[in-house]
């Protein structure tokens, strides 16, 4: 029971106010891009039966062009945020765009500086 | 004499429980007047009374043999009215009989037979219902231990151990040394001594009827959480710790861990019964057909899912009837 309410209190801490009232965000994330680019996730999760369903009626040869019309114009009706095109993998503690190796979600800096302390398994310095 | 009266007694004793009661009576009457005429010396008191209670005994019990069927019913009563049934009236005579062969005290005598024959009676019952305790049993399975030089050493340094830990907490080894080499037979092994009795079940309490919880509640919890969440003293510890959260998983792994697909092949390849609700004709049907056959080779999705995904299409093309139909 405590420890319920230890995790109730840990996820409040990091608590995201959802979509319909973003007033003011109160969040452990490196900064606002991040926090965008969470919303994001976030839609592009809730949506993706949807999109997959429609993009399989548009990218159709059997059913009629005018169904695939109508099918377009639904999928550009859904919420931007919601396409997954849109989501950056970003380095997870620096929020770094570019540079980032998607094994460890890291940026480069930041695995290199691990690297050297010996704090990511299993990399060792590269010499042959 | 002796010879004499336990030879006769063995032909009687067999030939009791065969005979039938008419019968029955003539060696006892026999066996009673032999009783009655031999004659006692004091010094042989003791081993007479000995020779004659076994006499007694087994005479007792090849009438308990014999009248089985008859007083069966008697046995099965209860333990407080056994102790309260009459002794035989033939054993009584028998007891009385001898009693009176003896010098001493008559009626002293009398009586200890009596009580002696009523708690053989009881033995008697018991044992035929298993319920006493075999101390054969019991003895069979100890053996006397010998403490050899090899395991001494062992023994001196587990007592030093026993003391003090690197920490300073005075924890125990672990318990599975005392049960490897202090029973050579292992511990499980053996008939059941039915000496312990199992501790009644206590009755579960009644669930009281919780409120909502509060804050003052909440407070314990979180100071007993937090001092029973001792550190892990070791990796082993703090592995279990993970696993319980969830961080590390179970080994050996679980490939199918967090799924939970009750549902058989044939429900996921054969999806055909899905397609009711669609004509039978048309673009549509051939374009479901199509839609079904990557489902079924799907293996990442649940059954749910599929039958969701067939359900959302079906509710899609009904609402674009209209427009299909001007098509």
């Amino acid at each position: 029971m405590a420890a319920s309410a230890l995790g109730w209190v840990l996820r409040a801490a990091r608590q995201v106010l959802p979509s319909s009232c973003t007033r003011q965000v109160r969040s452990y994330y490196v900064d606002w891009r991040m926090l965008r680019d969470v919303k994001r996730r976030k839609l592009a999760y809730e949506y993706a039966d949807e999109r997959l369903r429609i993009n399989a009626i548009r990218k159709n040869t059997i059913l009629p062009k005018e169904l695939q019309e109508v099918a377009d114009k639904e999928i550009a009706d859904l919420p931007r945020d919601s396409c997954p095109v849109r989501i950056r993998n970003r380095c997870v503690l620096t929020s770094r765009p570019r540079g980032v190796k998607r094994r460890w979600r890291l940026s480069r800096i930041v695995f290199r500086h691990f690297a050297d302390h010996a704090q990511m398994s299993g990399i060792q310095r590269a010499m042959w | 004499e002796k010879d004499e009266s336990t030879a006769s007694k063995d032909s009687t004793t067999e030939a009791a429980p065969q005979s039938q009661e008419d019968r029955a009576e003539t060696p006892k009457q026999k066996l009673l007047d032999i009783i009655g005429n031999m004659k006692v010396e004091v010094s042989y008191k003791k081993k007479l009374q000995q020779l004659k209670t076994r006499e007694i005994k087994k005479q007792a019990t090849n009438k308990l043999e014999g009248l089985d069927s008859e007083g069966s019913t008697l046995q099965k009563t209860t333990e407080d009215t056994q102790r309260g049934k009459p002794l035989n009236p033939e054993l009584v005579e028998a007891a009385s009989a001898v009693a009176s062969s003896l010098p001493r005290n008559k009626k002293q005598t009398e009586s200890e037979l009596l009580a002696q024959l009523r708690r053989h009676e009881e033995t008697t019952d018991k044992q035929k219902k298993g319920g006493t305790i075999n101390l054969r049993n019991v003895i069979s399975e100890m053996a006397v231990k010998r403490q050899s030089s090899a395991q001494r050493g062992v023994r001196i340094s587990n007592r030093i151990s026993l003391e003090l830990d690197e920490d300073g907490q005075r924890t125990k080894p672990e318990r599975f040394s005392p049960q490897s080499f202090d029973s050579r037979r292992s511990l499980k092994v053996g008939k059941r001594l039915n000496i312990f009795t199992k501790a009644s079940t206590e009755a579960e309490n009644a669930l009281k009827t919780v409120s909502s919880p509060t804050i003052w509640d909440l407070e314990f919890a979180k100071k007993i959480a937090a001092i029973t969440a001792q550190p892990p003293r070791n990796g082993f510890e703090e592995m279990i710790q993970w696993t319980k959260e969830g961080i590390l998983w179970e080994f050996p792994i679980d490939n199918e861990a967090g799924m939970e697909d009750d549902a058989e092949f044939h429900e996921h390849i054969f999806l055909e019964k899905h397609l009711e609700g669609f004509p039978k004709q048309g673009p549509i049907r051939h374009f479901m057909e199509l839609v079904i056959c990557g489902l079924s080779k799907n293996p990442y999705l649940s059954v749910k899912q599929k039958i969701e995904h067939i359900e959302w299409f079906q509710n899609y093309f009904e609402e674009k009837k209209e427009l299909l139909q001007e098509i």
